[in-house]
């Protein structure tokens, strides 16, 4: 608890942080105006009709701003603590290692549920409101679990990873620059074979298997689909895209127990 | 444990205790008891001293064997970290906090709230004698100050135990001879304190109880005096950096005991034959400010190698 909320205070000290988290709330703004006019103005629904598929698409679209916090925030969780050799003294305290990545993992989760999981249920919440009725939320009551799950999933996942590569660093900035090229390299890698093996991976129901599930980004896109009950977007089936992201997430926290420790061991 | 049944059993106890790293020893088969008091860890560099602090501290795992601080097992026993404070020999600061956040910072690790935390660190930066520095960003101190905030953060919540990895390493004569007296203090209020150095004359000044350590291996325990005249023998390095090199290498000049001395970028080098009383004699210089000030005073390791080498020999 004592490492999560010194991180967060530090984080919200910074003005071009809390910039950056107005920003992310843009969308958020854009789509309440939606609901508002689907609500209200009965002309308006044919062209901004909000649908369970509106709450899917907003997700969509706060990636980017996962994205941006995740390498402002997370890069240097980890690397700064290491290059300051703070670690050796902080688990000379009553702290564990345990303690210490879930505080810092809770950080990173915090600030990323507050542009997914936050705005998404807000937006749920106003739509009740400017309908006056619950008829949208019974009709799709599987809305609140649904952006519940997925963005707890999405933020697990990408903290996870961020976390694990910035242990492996002292430098920050590197930690970010890794963290994009895993990013883009793996949507590369992605096109590249599905390019060389004849794979369509941007059309679904192409009757063969994908390879988007070389991508976590597409993992998540995936899986996301599933739990939002939409049609699927790439070809891998989304249970393999699931069991990439565990197999992430285990990697991530294999990584995790063996570069978090007081004393770095030099064999 | 009481505390009757810790001076019994020492506060530190190791039994065929051994720590290596792939095919490197860090530690071989080390059996001892650390008595209540003060304790000096005395080795080279490498020797083991720091993992065998580090397996007081709970921070390595033993390979082989067994350890136990204050009466349990230290290895995952974090309730027991609230009873030790550790003062690490590198540097672990971020120097954009100040010392003042910095020392609340870790007290904060100790499960105290944020007012108590800010309480403790001042009370330790007060015993520490930075209390006027600590609103000063880190990044801005001094060698010795920054040693003298890492033992401030170790002690500020009132540990049973002080682990101190080199503390002296690096700090003016002044802060020396404060920090040395700090430790004494610490002892004769009852609690522990052991103590690493590869100086002898520093540790002798703040216990005759030393465990000479070298090559992963503890080679003696006990009284200090046995092996002081052995330690004379062989010239003593001391490097120092001050305002006025110069002046300060032409008062060495008259010290009798002085057996040469050289210049170094901005240090002068000194070897000396009699190191205690060339230390006194630094100690007043310092506090006389008739030279200017001096910043920094290290001594590395090579001649307590080579009396190690003599006493492996031997």
């Amino acid at each position: 608890m004592v490492i999560a909320k010194a991180g967060l205070r530090t984080f919200l000290s910074k003005k071009a942080f809390l910039g950056l988290l107005l920003i992310s709330w843009a969308p958020f703004f854009v789509r309440a105006v939606q609901v508002y006019a689907a609500a209200n103005f009965p002309q308006a629904r044919q062209l901004l009709d909000v649908k369970a598929e509106t709450f899917r698409q907003f997700l969509d679209q706060q990636n980017i701003w996962v994205f941006f916090i995740t390498v402002y925030v997370g890069a240097g969780l980890i690397a700064n603590d290491r290059r300051a050799n703070a670690l050796q003294l902080y688990l000379s305290k009553p702290l564990t290692r345990a303690e210490y990545v879930l505080g810092k993992l809770a950080i990173l989760g915090t600030f990323l549920l507050l542009v997914t999981w936050v705005p998404a249920i807000v937006l749920l919440i106003l739509q009740v409101m400017f309908a006056g009725n619950l008829t949208f939320v019974k009709a799709n009551l599987y809305l609140f679990p649904a952006i519940t799950l997925f963005s707890f999933v999405q933020v697990l996942t990408v903290s996870a990873a961020m976390l694990a590569l910035s242990s492996l660093s002292t430098s920050s900035r590197f930690v970010g620059i890794l963290y994009t090229a895993l990013i883009f390299f793996t949507t590369a890698l992605w096109g590249v074979l599905a390019f060389a093996l004849g794979l369509q991976h941007a059309e679904a129901g192409a009757g063969r298997p994908g390879v988007s599930w070389i991508s976590p980004s597409a993992d998540l896109a995936q899986v996301g689909d599933a739990i939002f009950r939409v049609p699927l977007r790439y070809d891998s089936p989304w249970l393999l895209s699931l069991v990439m992201i565990i197999l992430l997430v285990a990697v991530s926290g294999l990584v995790l127990e063996r570069r978090v420790r007081g004393v770095e061991i030099v064999a | 444990m009481t505390t009757p049944d810790v001076e019994r059993a020492g506060v530190v106890s190791a039994d065929h205790l051994s720590k290596w790293y792939g095919q490197v020893i860090g530690l071989n088969d080390v059996s001892l008891t650390v008595p209540a008091g003060i304790t000096g860890l005395l080795g080279p560099n490498g020797a083991g001293k720091s993992t065998f602090m580090k397996l007081v501290t709970g921070q390595l795992k033993p390979s082989k064997g067994g350890i136990t601080v204050l009466g349990e097992p230290i290895w995952r026993n974090p309730q027991l970290y609230f009873r030790i404070g550790f003062c690490p020999e590198q540097d672990a600061f971020y120097d954009r906090m100040t010392g003042l956040e910095w020392v609340a910072a870790l007290s904060r690790l100790n499960g105290v709230g944020e007012s108590e935390a800010l309480a403790m660190a001042r009370r330790a930066l007060d015993m520490v004698d930075l209390a006027d520095a600590a609103g000063k960003k880190i990044g801005a101190y001094s060698k010795g100050m920054r040693q003298r905030v890492k033992m401030a953060q170790a002690l500020a919540h009132d540990p049973d135990l002080l682990i101190l990895d080199e503390p002296l390493s690096g700090m003016d004569p002044i802060a020396r001879r404060k920090t040395i007296r700090l430790i004494k203090d610490w002892g004769r209020a009852g609690k522990s304190v052991i103590v690493s150095s590869h100086i002898l004359h520093e540790i002798e000044s703040m216990t005759s109880n030393i465990l000479l350590i070298n090559q992963g291996r503890i080679l003696a325990e006990g009284n200090v005096h046995q092996i002081r005249d052995l330690i004379d023998e062989h010239p003593h390095t001391v490097y120092i950096k001050a305002d006025h090199t110069r002046a300060l290498a032409r008062e060495f000049l008259a010290f009798d005991d002085v057996l040469s001395l050289k210049f170094e970028d901005e240090a002068v080098v000194v070897q000396t034959g009699r190191p205690d009383a060339f230390y006194a004699r630094l100690t007043e210089l310092a506090a006389s400010g008739s030279l200017g000030t001096i910043h920094e005073v290290t001594s590395p390791d090579d001649n307590l190698q080579a009396v190690f080498q003599y006493l492996v020999k031997a």
